[in-house]
């Protein structure tokens, strides 16, 4: 075998890195239309990893006579970028870009669509801003390389009410629960609804910033709409309730657990132990996320299970 | 182990199975331990982990400045006294527990600066076990302020107790509003909870914890009861470091 100077070169500094070396990591787009002029690119159903590059979420993009409405934009600037080829290659460019809310998956990609406007809800931009820097040092930790030019943009417009971007008309509802600021989208031409992460579908949820009364309350309204199908935050695109009823479902599920658990005098430790409800133990991403939503919400649920007997004297 | 009551919900046995039972993975043995077994523990001749002793913990630590963590040594013979030790914590000693006539299981929650090992030790007669648990985390729990101090008045609640006890099962919890500051928040001087005292209807001690800098804001604690002391009445006193004394009595 006869090794060229510049396979042994190559050969040698790979020895020095600190991780193995693997090919430079590249995201694979496989955009479908799920209606007319509805593309989606589905994220895969998983936690964020090393090998999925962190491109969990669903991203939507609306095609108009001025390009593409993009609604999420991925979650590391090279997932945006390469959002932004497809966009720009087949849809004729970007007409504008929207955030659903401020976890990371669905806006870290902003800097590829930086010379347009970017919307998303008041509440999200102020959580873009004040979690950037936190969020951004946790995905650099589990992305490594797949974050490189990754400075997280907030979003540049605030939302007010309904839209019509590049002359596609979009229905907007201002909602929370899975965050302080969900933004739901219908996109009138078609009657589908983009509901961010208000909705999962065979996937668990995730809690990090969830309040589940406002959550269950946004889910009503969602489940009492006109529309002609339903592209979930995780999980696939479908046209009946199944992703209402089951976020809902699991919220309820979790909820009865975590008072349960308190109520007989368990340890949030033995809680995350017991692993997820039943039903919902075979879901994508657990017991990972119900280990994670323990940690987040049990502090509510343990109050409510322990009087008060005493204090500073 | 079956102490641990994972079991009481559904599906918490093969749940609690799958996640490990708590067992001490068998490369503990590394990081500071042999450091700390010395600077901590007296040096001891003689130690080992023992299935005996379990330690459960989250892999990850989801919030730094609460990590859930159960020890049970109900497994061992009679224990003399729980160390809990963080591996790279600015301070590595988080809480000496006495278990007296209360049986050798804590439940608590930590701060975590670093991922690393966490691990308790039990001294049996003259042998230490150890058991721990390895969590990552992103850290900085120890060095950010807490949360109260970003409230007008972090004074507002403090000190409220609350506990409930559990005849059936032994369970004892008890959470006391505290800050826990460790100091190593910018200009937030040190004030954290220094021992808590678990008494009998007669006034008798039954167990006693030396708390430490790590543990959590708004600490509750699990300890585990006898029969007969978990009928109740139990009275709970506690001291911080500024001099103020926290007080309680629970009933079955």
């Amino acid at each position: 075998m006869i090794l060229t100077r510049r396979q042994i070169l190559l050969g040698g500094a790979a020895a020095l890195l600190p991780v193995p070396a693997i090919a430079a990591p590249e995201y694979r787009l496989m955009p479908r239309q799920v209606a007319d002029g509805v593309w989606l690119v589905e994220g895969a159903q998983e936690s964020i990893t090393r090998q999925n590059g962190g491109a969990i979420c669903n991203i939507v993009l609306l095609e108009t006579a001025q390009g593409a409405v993009v609604v999420d934009t991925g979650g590391t600037h090279r997932h945006g970028a390469a959002l932004r080829a497809f966009a720009d290659q087949r849809l004729g460019g970007v007409a504008a870009s929207l955030n659903t809310h401020h976890h990371p998956d669905h806006w870290f990609g902003n800097g590829a669509f930086a010379d347009r406007p970017i919307h998303a809800l008041p509440g999200t931009i102020d959580a873009q801003r004040a979690g950037a820097q936190a969020l951004s040092d946790g995905l650099y930790k589990i992305l490594g390389s797949w974050m490189q030019g990754t400075a997280p943009l907030p979003a540049t417009i605030s939302v007010e009410g309904d839209l019509a971007l590049g002359g596609r008309g979009l229905a907007v509802m201002a909602l929370s629960g899975h965050t302080g600021a969900d933004l739901a989208l219908i996109d009138r031409q078609t009657g589908t609804l983009i509901a961010g992460d208000l909705l999962f579908l065979d996937r668990a949820p995730s809690f990090p910033d969830a309040d589940i009364a406002a959550w269950r309350k946004a889910l009503s309204t969602l489940g009492g709409l006109p529309i002609s199908g339903t592209i979930p935050g995780h999980g696939p695109f479908h046209r009946n309730s199944r992703a209402v009823a089951q976020t809902l479902a699991y919220l309820d599920a979790f909820t009865a657990r975590m008072d349960a658990a308190a109520g007989l005098g368990l340890t949030p430790a033995e809680t995350l132990a017991a692993g997820p409800m039943p039903d919902f133990a075979h879901l994508v991403a657990n017991p990972a996320e119900y280990c994670r939503a323990v940690v987040q919400q049990w502090r509510a649920h343990e109050i409510s299970a322990l009087p008060v007997i005493g204090g500073s004297v | 182990m079956a102490a641990i009551l994972s079991r009481r919900l559904p599906g918490g046995d093969a749940g609690l199975v799958a996640f490990g039972s708590g067992v001490t993975a068998p490369d503990l043995d590394r990081g500071m331990w042999d450091s700390h077994r010395e600077g901590l523990l007296g040096a001891p001749d003689a130690w080992r982990s023992d299935p005996g002793l379990c330690l459960l913990a989250p892999r990850n630590a989801e919030d730094a400045r609460h990590v859930p963590v159960l020890a049970d040594a109900t497994g061992l013979g009679p224990v003399e006294r729980i160390v809990v030790t963080i591996d790279y914590s600015p301070f590595p000693l988080a809480l000496v527990f006495h278990p007296g006539r209360a049986l050798p299981l804590l439940g608590f929650g930590v701060k975590y600066e670093i991922a690393g090992p966490i691990r308790a030790s039990a001294l049996t007669g003259a042998e230490w076990i150890m058991g721990g648990a390895f969590i990552d985390a992103m850290g900085g729990g120890c060095s950010a302020p807490a949360a109260t101090h970003a409230r007008p008045d972090w004074q507002e609640g403090f000190g409220e107790m609350r506990a409930r006890l559990w005849p059936d099962t032994g369970r004892l919890r008890v959470g006391i509003r505290h800050p826990m500051d460790t100091g190593l928040a910018d200009g937030v001087p040190a004030h954290h909870l220094t021992d808590l005292t678990l008494t009998d209807a007669r006034g008798d001690e039954i167990a006693r914890l030396e708390i430490h800098e790590p543990l959590e804001e708004n600490p509750v604690l699990t300890f585990l009861l006898p029969p007969a002391l978990a009928q109740g009445p139990v009275r709970i006193a506690a001291r911080d470091t500024s001099g103020f004394r926290f007080s309680g009595e629970v009933a079955a």
